[in-house]
C-alpha cells in the first residue's frame, strides 16, 4: 500500500522522520518496502507569477507569457495552453530542468520567439490528471520556491500482510502509528449535509443473495456537476497509486485509501425502476451466460456463481470486483448512487479468480470487511462528492442490515504470553501494550474462558489457576481471536527486541539416522572421481520427458516407490518447457552437456542426484535417482599425455567404484540391446548386491544413441551416460566393512588363456570361472583379449590371471587339479579350449 | 724343516706373508681403479670368493710349521679384511657416482605443468543445504525428508491457511492433474509429517526441493530449495528461536554479526517473525544490497500456530514450539557473493566449478 505522508498526516501527528517513521512501522509489522521521494524527479521547476498573458505573434493557439520567478529578469516563455491568466502562479521548469520521465527543458524558438522554460501542466509533473491545462497553484505559493518544497511528498510503500486488511487503509495505518508513538488518532468528519426528498423515497435495494451479500448502504446524491477533482485530491489519489477520473469516481477512491471501503458509484438515471417506480438495485446470483459489459469496455459472459449488481432489467457491475459501463458515471450525471456493501470475502475471491480480474477493491474485500464502515464509508462518499462536485445528499440511507456487532472478547493468561515469548513481562505492562492496540482489558472473570486454537477443534480451556486477563477487542481486528494472536500483539507493540536470545534447555530427541548419509557418501565419492554435480529442474518439457523415457525403466530398490506409472502434469504450467515431472535424470542431463558444449566445453563430467515422479492412480509415487553423462575427453591431450574419451568402461568403473565405497559387490553385466534411446551395442544393465545377495543397485549405463545426440544437438560425438536406482538414496546408513586379517601364505598365480568364440560375453567366461574354481580361487581377473593367428577368424582369447589362496602353503598339485577343473568347465560349458 | 704344499710350491713364512701383502696390494689398488659396480663386483670374486686367489694362498698355511701358523694366520686375516674394506669402500664410491651420474641424467624440468588429478565439484546449493543441517544438527536437530508432489491439505489447510484464504496469494502455487495435489510451495507441510511420525521432543530440520508458480529473473526462481525447522516440547520459547537463529548466523556468516527479530507473517506461526542480519555488504550502514536498511532478512520463523499443532495431534495447551523456513538460495547468495538465482540451475561448469 502506497502511503503520501502528507495525507497520512491528516489522522495522525508524525514527530519522526520519514525513515525513522519506515523504520517504526516496518519493526511494528508494517513492513516498509520502499520510500520514495514524490517530486524528486523535479529538477529545477520552480513557482513563477504570470505577469502577462498575450497572444503570440506569429502562432494563434500559442500565448507569450511573461513569468517571474522571483529574482532575475521577468521570463519569456511560450504556452499553448488556454486555462492561464495573468496573476496566476504557475510551476515553471527553467532551462536546465529535468521533468519526470527524464525530459529535458531547454531554451528553443518556438514560431520566431525565443521560449525560456516550460510552464507545466499537472500531467507534465505526473502530479495530477489534468493534460491540458497548466497547473495552477494557490496564491499563497511563495515565487522562486522549488515545486519539490510546496509539493513534495514521502510515500511509503507498506507491505500490509493478509491478515490485516483493515491496514489496507491510512486510518488504519495511522492507528498503528498511534500505537507505535502514543499519539492519537484522528477521524475525518464523515456526515453529510442532507437535504431534500429522502433516499428512501428514491431508491429501492433488494439483496436476494444475503449470503453472499451481508449488508448493502446505499446513498443518493443529486445535482452533481462530474468534473476533474480539485488539485489537491489529484495530487492525493496520483502520490497513492490511483489515477483520478472525475470528482465523483475520485471520492469513492480516496475514501478507498482513507479507510480501506471499497466503494461504488453509479449514475442514477441508468438504474432501471422496479415496480414501484423507484430506480431499484438487486443484487443477485448472475443468471448463466448473462452478458455484461464492465467498466474496462470488455463484453463479458457471467456465470451463475457470480454475484452482480443488477437493476430490475440487467447486470450493473460484478458485486465488489468492476462495475458495469451502463451505469458509469459520466459528465451528463446528475445523481449519483453511492454504494457501500458487505461482501463474501470467499465469493470475491474466487470471482476475480475466475475473471482474471483483481483490483483494488477486490483486493479489500477478499481481506473481510469491518461492518461499520459499509455504513461510515457511504456517508464519507456522499460527503465528499457533495464537497467536489456540488449536489445535494439525499437523507438517510438504504441499508439492508443495520445491526452492527459488538466488540468480540479475547481471555488471555499473561504467564502464557511469557511462556510464548520468553519474556518475563508484567501483566500490567502487557495490559498497558494492548492499551496503545484500542484493546481494553480487566481481569478475566472466572468463567471466562480461553481459547488457545479454534482449529481443527476449538480447543478451550478455564483459565484455572493462572491468573487470566479478559481483552475486548476492536471491531477492525477480527484476526485477534486466540492467546496466541495477543502475545504477537503485545511483542510487537513492545518491540520485538524484547525476545531474550538464549539456547534450548529442553530435552534432545533421541537417536535417529541421518537420511543424507549415503547421498552425501556417492556425492562425495563421485566428486571425488572427477565429476561435478548439477541441479536441474525437475519440471521438463513432455519432449525432454518422451524424449529420454526408458524403454524399461531402472526399477527401484530397498523398497522404493517403483517408477512406470503415468506421468504428472502441471495444470497451470508456467511454460511448456516446464510442465511436466521427470521420471528420470537423463534427458535433464543431456541438456547440460548440451549448454555446456555450446559455451564451448570439451568434457563434460556431470552427475546428479534427484528424484523421478508419477502416478498410479490418485497415488503418487516419487524415486531417487542418480545420473551420470559424460563426455569430451576423460584425460585431456597434454604435454605429458595422450588425449583419452569417456567411454562405458569408463562408466562402469565408477559403478564399480560405488559398489566399493557402499559395500557391494562387483556388479553383474548385462547387455542391453533395446533401449531405443541408447547404442544397442554400447549398453548395458548393472546390478550388484549386498553380502546378503540383496540387490541394492541397478542400473542402465550406455552410450547415447547418435540419433538422440543429433536430435537434442548436443553437439558431441559420443555421451556415455547412467542412471542409478541406489538402496541408501532416500534415506539410507553406510554398512560397516566385515574386516579379516590379511592371509598370512603367500598366493599363487596362474594365467589362463581360454579361447571362445567371438560372441561369447566375457562376462560368461568369469562366470564359468569363478563357479568352477573352487574354494582356493581369490579372484580371476580379465588382462588381455587376443585376436589373430593362429586363432580362428571368428575366435578370440581371453587371459586371465587366477589368483588361488588358502590359510595354509598351497601345493602345486592342489592348484593344478583346481586349474584342470576350470578348464574342464570352460571347455564342457562354453566350447573353450585354453591356450598355451 | 721344510715341507711341501699340495701344490707343490715350497712354502715359508716370510714368503706366504709377501705373498699375502702383494695380494692386499693389488685388491686395494684394483678397488680404487674399477670402472664399475660390476667390474668391482668380479674383481672380489676373483680375488676374495671361495675358488678366489686369497683362498689358493691360504692353502699354504697347511704347509708351513705348526709355530708359523698363528702369525700367518692372524696376517691372512688382517689382509683379508683389508681387502673386504678396500672392496667395500670401492663399491661404496662407485654407487656414489653412478647413483649421482643416474640423478643427473633422470633430471626434468620441474617446472612444467602438472598432471591434473582431477577433482569434481559439489553443488553451492546441496552444499549449502548440508551446511545449514551440520550447524543444526550441533544442537540436536535431525533431518526429515517429505514428498515434494503434497496434497493440498497438507501444504495449505493444515498450515492454517483454509482454501480460498487471501494468504494463499504469498504462494503462487503450481497444481498437478493429480486431484486435490499440488507441487510443494514450501517445506513447511513437512512439520505435519514429523508431528505425525514423532512425538516431542521434537527437533527437525527438513531440507527439499519446492515449486512455485513464479516467472523466472534473477530473483526469482520457479524451482528452489528450502530448509524447514521444527522445535516442540513444553517450554520451546520465541527466546530459543532468537538463540538459536544467533548461534546459525554466526555460524554462516561468522562471528559478531549483529540480527534482530522483527515482526512477519505466515499463517502457521503466531506469533511470527522475520529474522534480519546485519547486512554482510555494508555492515548494517545501508546500501543498495540492503535497500538501505543496514539488514538483510535471512529467513521467516515464528512460534507453530495452535492450529498446525492440532492438525499434527500434538495438544497447544501442553506443547509449543517454533518452527523457521529458509531459503537456501539466498543463504547460499549470501555466503558465495551470488547475485542471480539462475546461475544455480543453469549448471554452467564455469560457474559450478568456482566450488572446490
Amino acid at each position: 500500500m502506497r502511503v503520501p505522508l502528507s495525507w497520512l498526516r491528516d489522522y495522525v501527528d508524525v514527530d519522526l522522520t520519514p525513515e525513522q517513521l519506515a523504520e517504526r512501522l516496518t519493526l511494528l509489522g508494517m513492513e516498509v518496502k520502499g520510500l520514495e521521494r514524490w517530486g524528486a524527479e523535479w529538477h529545477n521547476v520552480v513557482v513563477g507569477e504570470l505577469l502577462a498573458v498575450e497572444p503570440h505573434p506569429r502562432a494563434d493557439r500559442l500565448s507569450l507569457t511573461r513569468v517571474t520567478v522571483g529574482e532575475g529578469e521577468p521570463l519569456e516563455i511560450v504556452c499553448g495552453a488556454t486555462n492561464i491568466a495573468a496573476g496566476q502562479r504557475v510551476p515553471v521548469a527553467l532551462p536546465g530542468a529535468v521533468l519526470p520521465g527524464g525530459r529535458r527543458i531547454e531554451r528553443t524558438e518556438k514560431m520566431g520567439v525565443v521560449s525560456n522554460g516550460m510552464l507545466c501542466s499537472g500531467d507534465e509533473l505526473r502530479l495530477t490528471a489534468d493534460a491540458d491545462g497548466i497547473l495552477i497553484l494557490s496564491d499563497t505559493a511563495q515565487v522562486g520556491t522549488a515545486l519539490v518544497e510546496l509539493h513534495g511528498d514521502v510515500v511509503l510503500d507498506v507491505d500490509v500482510k493478509p491478515n490485516r486488511g483493515d491496514a489496507l487503509s491510512l486510518i488504519g495505518l495511522a492507528r498503528e502509528v498511534a500505537a507505535a508513538t502514543g499519539a492519537r488518532v484522528r477521524w475525518p468528519d464523515t456526515d453529510p449535509v442532507e437535504r431534500g426528498r429522502s433516499v428512501a423515497d428514491r431508491l429501492a435495494v433488494r439483496v436476494e443473495a444475503p449470503d453472499l451479500c451481508s449488508r448493502f448502504v446505499a446513498r443518493w446524491v443529486s445535482g452533481v456537476r462530474v468534473a476533474p477533482s480539485p488539485d489537491r485530491v489529484q495530487m492525493r489519489l496520483l502520490a497513492a497509486g490511483v489515477r483520478p477520473v472525475s470528482n465523483v469516481v475520485d471520492a469513492s477512491n480516496y475514501v478507498m485509501v482513507e479507510l480501506g471501503k471499497p466503494i461504488h458509484t453509479f449514475d442514477a438515471a441508468a438504474i432501471h425502476p422496479g415496480v414501484d417506480g423507484r430506480p431499484t438495485i438487486v443484487v443477485r446470483r448472475a443468471a448463466s451466460g448473462e452478458p455484461l459489459e464492465t467498466l474496462d469496455h470488455v463484453h463479458r459472459t457471467l456465470d451463475p456463481d457470480t454475484l452482480v449488481i443488477a437493476d430490475p432489467v440487467a447486470a450493473l457491475g460484478i458485486a465488489g470486483i468492476i462495475g458495469g459501463a451502463s451505469s458509469e458515471v459520466g459528465e451528463a450525471t446528475t445523481d449519483v448512487v453511492v454504494e457501500s456493501a458487505v461482501f463474501d470475502p470467499v465469493a470475491i475471491r474466487r470471482t476475480g479468480q475466475r475473471y482474471g480480474l483483481r483490483s483494488e477493491a477486490s483486493l479489500r474485500f477478499e481481506k473481510g470487511q469491518e461492518v461499520r464502515l459499509a455504513r461510515i464509508g457511504a456517508d464519507r462518499t456522499a460527503r465528499l462528492i457533495a464537497e467536489w462536485a456540488g449536489g445535494t445528499v439525499a437523507p438517510g440511507r438504504v441499508d439492508t442490515n443495520p445491526s452492527e456487532p459488538d466488540r468480540s472478547t479475547v481471555t488471555f493468561r499473561p504467564a502464557r504470553v511469557n511462556r510464548l515469548l520468553g519474556t518475563e513481562l508484567s501483566t500490567d505492562e502487557q495490559r498497558a501494550l494492548l492499551s496503545r492496540l484500542g484493546l481494553e482489558s480487566e481481569s478475566a472473570e472466572p468463567d471466562d474462558r480461553v481459547t488457545v486454537a479454534l482449529e481443527p477443534q476449538p480447543l478451550v480451556v478455564r483459565t484455572g489457576a493462572d491468573e487470566a486477563v479478559t481483552a475486548l477487542v476492536p471491531t477492525w481486528r477480527g484476526d485477534i481471536a486466540i492467546e496466541a494472536d495477543v502475545a504477537e500483539e503485545i511483542a510487537r507493540v513492545r518491540g520485538y527486541d524484547v525476545v531474550p536470545s538464549i539456547l534450548p534447555h529442553t530435552p534432545m530427541p533421541g537417536w535417529r539416522p541421518l537420511p543424507l548419509e549415503v547421498r552425501d557418501a556417492i556425492r562425495d565419492t563421485l566428486a571425488g572421481a572427477g565429476l561435478s554435480e548439477v541441479v536441474t529442474h525437475a519440471l521438463v518439457s513432455p519432449r525432454l520427458l518422451d524424449g529420454f523415457a526408458l524403454r524399461q525403466p531402472v526399477p527401484s530398490v530397498g523398497g522404493e516407490d517403483q517408477p512406470g506409472g503415468q506421468g504428472i502434469e502441471v495444470t497451470n504450467p508456467l511454460s511448456r518447457d516446464h510442465s511436466v515431472l521427470r521420471q528420470g535424470l537423463l534427458g535433464s542431463l543431456a541438456e547440460v552437456i548440451g549448454t555446456n558444449r555450446r559455451h564451448g566445453r570439451e568434457d563434460v563430467a556431470i552427475f546428479e542426484v534427484g528424484k523421478g515422479y508419477a502416478r498410479e492412480g490418485d497415488e503418487t509415487c516419487e524415486w531417487w535417482r542418480l545420473g551420470i553423462a559424460l563426455t569430451g575427453p576423460a584425460e585431456s591431450a597434454a604435454w605429458n599425455q595422450a588425449e583419452r574419451h569417456w567411454d562405458v568402461d569408463d562408466a562402469k568403473g565408477i559403478v564399480e567404484l560405488l559398489c566399493q565405497r557402499l559395500g557391494y559387490a562387483t556388479p553383474r553385466y548385462a547387455a542391453d540391446p533395446d533401449e531405443p534411446i541408447l547404442h544397442p551395442g554400447r549398453s548395458l544393465r548393472a546390478t550388484a548386491t549386498d553380502p546378503t545377495g540383496e540387490v541394492q543397485l541397478a542400473s542402465v549405463v550406455g552410450e547415447l544413441h547418435p540419433d538422440v545426440i543429433e536430435r537434442w544437438e548436443l553437439r558431441t560425438d559420443r555421451v556415455v551416460v547412467a542412471e542409478l536406482a541406489l538402496a541408501g538414496l532416500a534415506g539410507g546408513q553406510m554398512q560397516d566393512v566385515r574386516s579379516s586379517p590379511p592371509p598370512r601364505h603367500p598366493p599363487v598365480e596362474r594365467d589362463l588363456a581360454v579361447v571362445v568364440a567371438e560372441d561369447r560375453e566375457a562376462a560368461s567366461v568369469a562366470d564359468v570361472i569363478g563357479e568352477s574354481g573352487g574354494d582356493l580361487l581369490r579372484s580371476a581377473s580379465l588382462f588381455d583379449i587376443y585376436r589373430g593367428a593362429p586363432l580362428a577368424g571368428d575366435e578370440k582369447s581371453l587371459a586371465h590371471r587366477l589368483v588361488f589362496a588358502a590359510d595354509r602353503t598351497l601345493t602345486e598339485d592342489e592348484v593344478d587339479e583346481a586349474v584342470a577343473r576350470i578348464a574342464r568347465a570352460l571347455r564342457e560349458r562354453l566350447g573353450a579350449r585354453l591356450r598355451t | 724343516m721344510i715341507r711341501r704344499a699340495a701344490s707343490e710350491e715350497i712354502v715359508d713364512l716370510a714368503g706366504l706373508t709377501r705373498e699375502l701383502h702383494a695380494l692386499r696390494d693389488e685388491a686395494v689398488a684394483a678397488a680404487r681403479s674399477a670402472a664399475s659396480t660390476s667390474e668391482l663386483e668380479e674383481l672380489e670374486v676373483t680375488l676374495l670368493g671361495k675358488k678366489g686367489r686369497l683362498t689358493v694362498v691360504l692353502r699354504g698355511i697347511g704347509a708351513l710349521p705348526a709355530e708359523d701358523r698363528p702369525r700367518v694366520g692372524a696376517i691372512a686375516n688382517e689382509v683379508q679384511a683389508a681387502m673386504r674394506a678396500a672392496f667395500a669402500d670401492g663399491a661404496a664410491t662407485l654407487r656414489a657416482r653412478e647413483l649421482g651420474e643416474r640423478l643427473g641424467a633422470e633430471a626434468v624440468d620441474v617446472t612444467t605443468p602438472a598432471r591434473p588429478v582431477r577433482r569434481g565439484t559439489l553443488h553451492p546449493v546441496v552444499e549449502t543445504a548440508n551446511r545449514i543441517a551440520a550447524i543444526f544438527g550441533q544442537f540436536g536437530f535431525q533431518v526429515y525428508e517429505g514428498p515434494e508432489v503434497e496434497d493440498d491439505t497438507t501444504n495449505f489447510r493444515m498450515l492454517n491457511i483454509p482454501p480460498d484464504h487471501p494468504a494463499r496469494d504469498l504462494w503462487d502455487t503450481l497444481y498437478v492433474d493429480v486431484p486435490d495435489h499440488l507441487l510443494r510451495t514450501h517445506t513447511s507441510p513437512g512439520q505435519i509429517r514429523v508431528m505425525q511420525s514423532a512425538r516431542p521432543p521434537i527437533r527437525a530440520l527438513l531440507p527439499g526441493r519446492c515449486f512455485r508458480y513464479e516467472a523466472v529473473d534473477a530473483s526469482h526462481a520457479s524451482e528452489f530449495f528450502q530448509v524447514e525447522g521444527l522445535m516442540i516440547d513444553q517450554g520451546t520459547t520465541l527466546g530459543d528461536l532468537k538463540g538459536l537463529l544467533d548461534q546459525f548466523a554466526q555460524a554462516m556468516y561468522g562471528a559478531g554479526r549483529r540480527t534482530r527479530f522483527r515482526p512477519g507473517y505466515y499463517p502457521f506461526t503466531e506469533p511470527s517473525v522475520a529474522f534480519d542480519v546485519e547486512c554482510l555488504v555494508c555492515g548494517g550502514s545501508g546500501c543498495p544490497a540492503c535497500s538501505r536498511t543496514g539488514w538483510m532478512t535471512i529467513l521467516g520463523a515464528g512460534m507453530v500456530h495452535p492450529v498446525v499443532l492440532q492438525y499434527g495431534g500434538i495438544d497447544p495447551e501442553r506443547y509449543q514450539g517454533f518452527a523457521f523456513g529458509m531459503g537456501v538460495e539466498r543463504i547460499a547468495n549470501l555466503r558465495y557473493g551470488v547475485g542471480d538465482l539462475r546461475l544455480y540451475m543453469e549448471n554452467d561448469l564455469r560457474f559450478l566449478e568456482q566450488f572446490r
